[in-house]
């Protein structure tokens, strides 16, 4: 790799990891000032749900990104943005289980019991959770080529992770009747990079460089 | 316990807390301002008891008094935005004057009563109620208003009428949601008439012994205080009686989550939030959901032989 690309990934390194850790440090200084509501526990599910999805879809699109516009240096963003993701979804499960219930597990066993979309997120947080464990060199040697087929589960998080926002949100699914914008737009977003992961897709945008 | 046990009589003139404790009061929750972050280390104290007993007496109630800054600051008022936190300043130019409410339908006295006739022609009294949400969570508020029955009374319904239907203003030039699509408004709500005749049923003009500020419902509202805060609608312009059972939003949108009735019922859970516990605003950790918010002695007459869980 020349020397100006491995500057640009260095300096994309950084990019990322002061940005994925800039809504924690803002979260700790909102909760320092006394400035996270009047309800911060619902302050803190949201944001870190919502940051959780964010940073999940970002770590999606650095694989296409490589592939269309040939960058191939970006693959040392993907690593770092799903770890993140996986940190914020094991905080947002945190306010939950420590901060929301204290952890009274006969309370949180009753709202599981009765909350279907609090499953979905479990799914969506054990298969990061997995991802995250598994992330490193050691296992990618010993997986060979089953680790490929492991990580690409992290669609199926990141639907599992968009099906509990859209049933977390308050309105109506069906008639879309309620506050449906940003989970749909997420949504959306998945659906775009799932696209562009179609091979087919793919050799459009290939055969266009050439 | 006795009369110390009821939680709607009008309060004595002595009783009420004056301006300048309510505020300094809420000074004392500012100088607390990290409640946040003192919530989140008390979570990893290993002790932290989960539920709280609830206050049952009007004196705890007093003692728990949610802040003004919290009642005013942190309301759901959709019209405005589905930010709880963003409705006070969007809502701060809504015009509330004049403003009149129209009784009509089953009644034998139709009419138009003017916000000046509502506040002088009843007697304005002050009422502690807890406010439970749907979403979980909860406040305690002391309300300034009039029981509705006597406004009812001055109506008089028809043997006919069964149902009361309430609607809210909708005024889309100052109300930045009310087009958005999100929600078919006007915000519709009901009640049976017999609920809307119980003496704890309130048509209230101010909260904290002022006038109500606009993201609160200014300038008059329902506060039906055993049931989720959903069914107490806000900025009245119509009343009107019915025979049948009157459609309202939420019961529209998602009949599933959101029943007719609506009474607080820790036994009838809802697929998002907890109904069983509750946070109590300015509180940290949850405390138990109370049947009928609290209120079943008094409201319980009211649905004799029904099956609660059926009728959500
Ligand atoms: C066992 C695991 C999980 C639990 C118990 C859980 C719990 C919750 C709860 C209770 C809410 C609703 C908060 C409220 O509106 O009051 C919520 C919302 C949400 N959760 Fe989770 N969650 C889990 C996993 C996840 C994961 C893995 C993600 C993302 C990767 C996620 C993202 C979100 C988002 C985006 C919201 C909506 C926030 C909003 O409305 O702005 N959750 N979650």
């Amino acid at each position: 790799m020349a020397k100006t690309t491995r500057q640009t990934q260095k300096w994309l390194l950084a990019a990322v990891h002061l940005g994925s850790l800039l809504p924690l440090v803002l979260f700790g200084l909102d909760a320092a000032l006394g400035r996270l509501g009047f309800n911060p526990i619902e302050t803190a599910l949201h944001r870190s749900g919502r940051t959780a999805v964010a940073i999940l879809l970002l770590s999606l699109t650095v694989t296409p990104i490589i592939k269309i516009f040939n960058l191939p240096m970006a693959i040392r963003l993907r690593k770092p943005l799903g770890l993140y993701a996986a940190l914020y979804a094991g905080l947002h499960f945190a306010a939950f289980v420590v901060w929301d219930f204290g952890l009274n597990f006969g309370l949180i066993w009753l709202e599981f019991t009765q909350k279907p979309f609090l499953w979905v997120g479990l799914g969506a947080l054990v298969i990061l959770a997995v991802l995250a464990a598994t992330s490193t060199r050691f296992w990618k040697k010993k997986l060979r080529s089953g680790w490929r087929r492991l990580h690409r589960t992290v669609y199926l998080a990141a639907g599992l992770a968009l099906v509990h926002y859209l049933l977390a949100v308050k309105g109506d699914l069906l008639t879309l009747q309620g506050e449906y914008t940003r989970p749909l737009l997420a949504a959306g977003a998945l659906l775009l990079l799932m696209v562009l992961r179609v091979p087919a897709v793919q050799q459009i945008f290939q055969r266009n460089r050439r | 316990m006795d009369q110390n046990d009821y939680r709607s009589v009008p309060v004595n003139p002595e009783e009420v807390t004056p301006k300048e404790v309510y505020l300094s009061r809420r000074k004392f929750l500012k100088g607390m301002g990290m409640v946040g972050l003192g919530a989140l280390l008390a979570s990893c104290a290993p002790a932290i008891s989960t539920v709280n007993e609830s206050p049952a007496s009007t004196e705890d109630l007093r003692e728990a008094l949610t802040s003004y800054d919290a009642i005013t600051n942190y309301v759901n008022y959709y019209e405005f935005t589905t930010n709880k936190e963003g409705v006070a300043e969007l809502a701060q130019d809504f015009v509330t004057e004049p403003w009149s409410v129209e009784l009509s339908g089953l009644v034998e006295n139709p009419r138009r009563f003017s916000l000046d006739e509502l506040r002088t022609n009843f007697e304005q009294e002050e009422r502690i109620y807890r406010m439970r949400c749907v979403e979980g969570w909860s406040m305690v508020i002391p309300w300034l208003g009039f029981p509705l029955h006597k406004l009812l009374a001055a109506v008089k319904p028809t043997p006919q009428a069964r149902y009361v239907a309430f609607e809210t203003a909708l005024v889309p030039e100052q109300m930045n949601a009310a087009e958005s699509g999100m929600f078919p408004f006007p915000y519709r709500e009901g009640l049976r008439l017999d609920e809307a005749e119980h003496d704890l049923t309130l048509l209230a003009t101010g909260l904290y012994g002022e006038d109500l500020p606009p993201q609160n419902g200014a300038p008059i509202r329902l506060v039906v205080p055993w049931k989720y805060g959903f069914k107490s609608s806000k900025s009245l312009v119509r009343i009107t009686l019915v025979e049948n059972q009157p459609p309202t939003l939420w019961n529209t949108v998602a009949p599933q989550e959101y029943g007719f009735f609506a009474n607080v019922n820790p036994g009838v859970d809802h697929p998002r939030w907890s109904q069983a516990t509750e946070r109590r605003i300015g509180e940290s950790g949850r405390r138990a959901t109370l049947f009928m918010n609290g209120y079943a002695e008094e409201v319980m007459p009211l649905y004799e032989g029904m099956d609660l869980t059926l009728n959500y």
